[in-house]
């Protein structure tokens, strides 16, 4: 009786330690629900496709490791890394020192600046002293929220957004002044003819504020995995598939600041 | 834009199939939480109304609470906040910390504010059943469960049933308040669309004609349940 007892438990023991081992392979990686092209885009049919759901499909093959994906809100990423909900976010964090202190990063595999959007006829210099008394709009937990809020929160009103294309339609009904934003979304946005009456005021200056690029995030202490998405995404520099990708979504290199 | 733009939209991009799940999750969490929501309800208003003090005490700082705060702060509160309770709570017991699953954190939170306002109504129900009727039945030395299951709950059903259609529309709008969290209802699914799309108008009036078609059929399905429990009830006119 105690033997099959010990039998069992063994039995038991190592199928846990199987089953650990096969969890480890599985990886979720977090994404905005909020689309935000040519980044990240969802179909009619649910799937996902941009920049970053290739960018994920393509470091899972060189990992060799079964992802999936994980919907859930731009503010909730970060929280849900950290109650282990997801394993991954590489969904345009950028690296800042204020989430360097609640997770980790790996290196970045991009790099993008950010641009002020104003009406094509209003006269706007985008310094603090030019946006006085101006409305500036923003999307809410980004870099560029903690730019404008530093720099302009004394002069100007912001008001915050979760959503990109919110802060597009309340500029084109003049209910905001100016927008800043990812020069790599709003760019070609500015194409799009209900954009006609926007125009580019200019790339905001560098600052610590924006970040070092962006990274994809993961646990704080998790060094493994960071370091084999690390390996996966230099790997994916070295052979070109990197810039594979890059050409379908955009027309310059975004793998360094020029 | 043209009917075949929109036929394009909804058909092969497969939009209307998004909306649609959307819809299906909408429903979901509404039923779900209207189903926990009678349940509370029931349990606070048998409490509110032959409960011991403290318990009562208890049922009434609850229904006051959840129907002072606002849904959306209440949603936040309980999802983000309840969510680091539970882990914390696993944590000091040395367990894993667990995924929270928005569906059933939707169907949580808006059951316990629909316990509050349904908690009213059921109370307000059974003191609207004549007195005599249950008093007829103890007198009959009936017990206390097939008094509540035979006598109580069929003759405050007839009181209760327009509150609690009333409710459950307020709830299927109020499912929408969920998308601040991410869950993927009816709002987001429509919200995704018309991002993707860049067509606002054409998508936000589509889920605004999901949410009426919801409204037009349980409307529809609760005259029906009306006309049934109302059938004992004597009729003026």
């Amino acid at each position: 009786m105690k033997r099959t007892l010990l039998i069992t438990l063994q039995a038991c023991l190592l199928a846990g330690i199987a089953s650990t081992s096969f969890a480890a392979d599985k990886l979720v990686f977090g994404i905005a629900l909020e689309p935000y092209p040519p980044f990240s885009f969802k179909s009619g049919k649910g799937e996902w496709s941009g920049f970053e759901p290739e960018m994920i499909t393509a470091v899972c093959e060189r990992m060799k490791a079964d992802c999936s994906l994980n919907e859930m809100s731009w503010d909730g990423l970060i929280p849900a890394l950290k109650s282990q909900q997801v394993d991954v976010v590489l969904n345009s964090l950028s690296i800042t020192p204020e989430r360097q202190q609640v997770i980790d990063f790996t290196q970045p595999y991009f790099f993008t600046r950010a641009l002020w959007i104003g009406d094509r006829s209003m006269e706007l210099e985008p310094t603090p002293a030019g946006l006085k008394g101006k409305i500036i709009g923003v999307q809410g937990s980004t870099t560029h929220a903690a730019f404008v809020k530093k720099y302009y929160g004394e002069t100007s009103t912001i008001r915050y957004y979760n959503d990109q294309d919110d802060i597009l339609a309340d500029l084109r009904s003049g209910r905001v002044d100016i927008m800043l934003a990812d020069q790599l979304v709003v760019e070609p946005l500015l194409d799009n003819p209900d954009n006609s009456m926007l125009a580019s005021k200019g790339v905001a200056p560098l600052d610590p504020l924006f970040g070092d690029g962006v990274g994809a995030g993961v646990r704080k202490g998790n060094d493994a995995l960071r370091e084999r998405l690390n390996v996966a995404l230099q790997s994916l520099r070295a052979d070109g598939s990197y810039e594979k990708i890059r050409e379908r979504y955009f027309k310059s290199d975004i793998s360094a600041l020029e | 834009m043209t009917l075949s733009d929109i036929s394009r939209l909804f058909f092969s991009d497969g939009w209307l199939q998004a909306l649609a799940q959307g819809m299906v999750k909408t429903l979901g969490i509404s039923l779900g939480a209207f189903v926990l929501g009678l349940a509370i309800g029931l349990v606070v208003a048998m409490v509110k109304l032959k409960g011991p003090r403290w318990m009562v005490v208890c049922a009434n700082c609850y229904t006051t609470l959840y129907r002072a705060v606002p849904e959306l702060l209440l949603i936040l509160l309980l999802y983000y906040a309840g969510a680091d309770l539970i882990n914390l709570t696993l944590a000091a017991f040395g367990q894993p910390s667990v995924e929270i699953n928005g569906f059933m954190a939707a169907v949580v939170v808006l059951g316990i504010v629909q316990g509050a306002y349904s908690g009213e109504i059921i109370r307000g129900s059974i003191e609207s059943i004549p007195h005599g009727q249950i008093e007829a039945a103890r007198a009959y030395g009936i017990s206390r469960s097939l008094l509540v299951r035979r006598v109580i709950l069929p003759c405050m059903l007839p009181f209760a049933i327009a509150g609690l259609s009333n409710l459950w529309l307020v709830l299927v709008k109020e499912s929408a308040l969920i998308s601040v969290v991410g869950y993927s209802e009816l709002l987001t699914a429509g919200r995704q669309a018309a991002a993707s799309t860049k067509h606002y108008l054409l998508f936000y009036l589509a889920v605004a004609a999901f949410y009426y078609l919801i409204t037009l059929v349980s409307s529809s399905v609760f005259r029906r349940v009306e006309v049934r429990f109302e059938r004992w009830m004597p009729r003026h006119a």
